[in-house]
């Protein structure tokens, strides 16, 4: 493990008990300044969560941690507030270090949001699978032996099982992909979500779980992006179905307020929008080619080796045939309509 | 675009201004792409409801009374009976409310889910603000204050046989449980003629189970005329709305008032059937 800014290792803290008669009510300010623990610090999203973060006075240290080298982007941002970590989150001593670092000893860390999750497709294997589960169960044991007081982490709407009998607006606890032949990935993913849910009656950690439905934007690796980004996109004949994407700014701005925010549970996050998939394509000036559907698998093998996509169509298969639209009405009810209470909001611009 | 985004005007002969002008009068809440968060597309409404005008008025010269019963807003449950092979019933139902209601309203259906399974027709299907059928989708529809319409008989009654002709299949519970859940009011009707716009003889039921469909038809036209032999015979339709059913909400919490709530739907339904045989041998005798 190499940190940029670091030398001493200082001993383990006690983990702070919380009187279980005095939960705080959901959407209220967490009190006191923010210390960020932000795994996965490469993703877009992550490095769009941690500028705004670092904007706000109120975020007093961001740890930024990753496998690879700190991201361009964020290698000018104040030492005294920043730290980045390389470290593989799939160790568990390498996790549980990160929380000893000598900068945390007096005032320690309060937030994990976990992005790390492996969710790309291409080059899926065994070595993939076992970070996921790793990493996951790690991270959360160590924040939780670590007294951290909000543990978030950031699964994906490929979760939900999808249909000709999908409701048109798919609630929290709609049917999950479990699939015999459902891609290993989404399938991680659901143990992970598994493995937060189980500790989430926990009264010193609120554990939430967000489902962002696809989100655009440059160089996010989420599907409908990816999709969006082919040349040309492939869909099947005779199908459009309805999405509801957002994108990675209104993604981080839930982020910010799910971390400054009381509450806990799992949610969804979704766009403004909802519509056909084919208009948002029309809007973007995209023209997709149209394939009879037993051939899409095929073609879209074929685009692939030739680089002409990095969308996996094999990985959510009905994804594009029936519909998924997600009702984020409970996220906005607690937490976005609250969003006034979070002052490192009001000092950024306000993104839909 | 999958719809090909056609020009509207190409089908305006088909009706008359005022009728155009109830289309541009009916609000469909947009959720950003110019469709309400249903799917419903206006265009596709529009062009759909020119056509069906058409057969309303010229094709099955549907004769229509009670809509006094539908309620001016809110939501409400429309139950009634199924026939016909193909679900021309659906369509003229949803035509004759649209054209009759004012401010127009929309009738949604729940649909069987295998129409979402076939290209296009899903499409189609939604576009037009059919839904598939779950308790979600019910829900969500009559929270905004539409109109659902239910086939409480299922799909299985449009493959009915000549016959069982007028007689109702077994109610499910649904429409009952959900209206009582909303506090909605079931408005029942009884059509009459879709029964004989195309004979059924019987149902290749391997072969339905082999593609997916609730049934197979065989007529005296289909397959025999292929595809030409699914196109329904221009009889004439009689629907009558009944007065609207409040059902008892404690009907939410025994099944015993549940099962007599549907009974008395199907009642009602039976009625209206009964009323709409005798008007239509009423009116083919005033025209002997």
């Amino acid at each position: 493990m190499t940190i940029r800014g670091e030398s001493k290792i200082p001993t383990l803290k006690a983990a702070a008990l919380v009187n279980p008669a005095e939960t705080p009510t959901p959407g209220t300010l967490r009190e006191g300044p923010r210390r960020v623990f932000i795994a996965g610090a490469r993703r877009r999203v992550a490095v769009q969560l941690i500028e705004r973060l670092l904007a706000a006075p109120e975020v007093d240290l961001v740890l930024g941690v990753d496998r690879g080298p700190c991201p361009p982007a964020l290698l000018g941002c104040d030492p005294e507030r920043f730290l980045f970590a390389s470290a593989d989150l799939s160790r568990r001593r390498q996790v549980d270090n990160l929380f000893l670092l000598d900068r945390l000893r007096e005032r320690p860390l309060d937030t994990v949001v976990h992005l790390a999750f492996q969710g790309n497709p291409r080059g899926y294997g065994v070595e993939s699978h076992e970070f996921n589960v790793n990493s996951a169960r790690h991270l959360l044991d160590a924040s939780l032996r670590h007294g951290i007081s909000k543990y978030i982490f950031l699964s994906s709407d490929a979760v939900y099982k999808i249909g000709p009998r999908t409701d048109y607006k798919v609630r929290e606890d709609g049917d999950l992909n479990l699939d015999h032949d459902v891609h290993p990935i989404l399938r991680d993913t659901i143990d992970a979500e598994f493995m937060c849910r189980a500790k989430m009656d926990r009264p010193d950690c609120e554990i939430i779980v967000l489902r962002p439905s696809g989100v655009f934007g440059g160089g996010v690796l989420s599907g409908i992006n990816l999709l969006f980004e082919s040349t040309p996109p492939v869909l099947p004949v005779g199908f459009d179905p309805m999405i509801n994407p957002t994108s990675k700014e209104r993604l981080a701005r839930d982020l910010i307020l799910a971390i400054f925010l009381h509450g806990k549970g799992v949610y969804n996050l979704a766009g403004l929008t909802a519509g056909p998939l084919s208009k948002f394509l029309e809007e973007r000036g995209i023209t997709a080619i149209r394939v009879p559907g037993p051939a899409l698998g095929v073609v879209n093998r074929m685009q692939r080796m030739l680089g002409m996509t990095r969308y996996h169509a094999g990985f959510h298969p009905k994804r594009l045939y029936y519909s998924l639209v997600l009702d984020d009405s409970r996220f906005d009810k607690i937490f976005r309509t609250n969003a006034d209470k979070v002052p490192a909001l009001a000092r950024t611009p306000d993104i839909a | 675009m999958l719809l090909h985004k056609r020009k509207v005007d190409f089908v305006r002969p088909l009706l008359p201004p005022r009728e155009w002008e109830r289309i541009e009068a009916y609000a469909v809440s947009d959720a950003g792409y110019g469709t309400d968060p249903f799917g419903t597309d206006p265009d596709a409404l529009g062009l759909s409801y020119a056509v069906g005008y058409w057969l309303h008025r010229h094709y099955f010269r549907v004769v229509s009374q009670g809509h006094e019963n539908f309620p001016q807003h809110g939501g409400a449950v429309i139950v009634g009976n199924h026939s016909g092979v193909l679900p021309f019933d659906a369509v003229m139902l949803a035509v004759d409310i649209f054209r009759y209601t004012d401010p127009p309203r929309l009738l949604r259906f729940m649909v069987d889910y295998f129409v979402y399974q076939v290209p296009f027709l899903g499409v189609l299907f939604r576009s037009l603000g059919q839904m598939p059928g779950t308790r979600r989708n019910f829900d969500g529809l009559v929270e905004e204050g539409h109109f659902v319409g239910i086939f409480p008989e299922g799909a299985e009654a449009l493959g009915k046989p000549a016959e069982k002709r007028y007689e109702l299949y077994p109610f499910s519970h649904g429409h009952v449980e959900l209206a009582a859940r909303h506090r909605a009011p079931v408005v029942p009707f009884g059509l009459v003629g879709a029964e004989e716009q195309m004979t059924m003889l019987t149902d290749l039921r391997p072969l339905a189970r082999a593609l997916r469909l609730p049934y197979f038809p065989v007529t005296t036209r289909f397959p025999w005329l292929g595809p030409f032999g699914l196109l329904p015979k221009p009889v004439r339709y009689f629907i009558h709305y009944g007065e609207p059913i409040h059902i008892d909400p404690e009907a939410l919490h025994s099944v015993e008032i549940r099962s007599r709530e549907v009974e008395r739907v199907r009642d009602a339904v039976a009625d209206l059937i009964h009323v709409g045989l005798q008007t239509r041998r009423e009116y083919r005798g005033s025209r002997v």
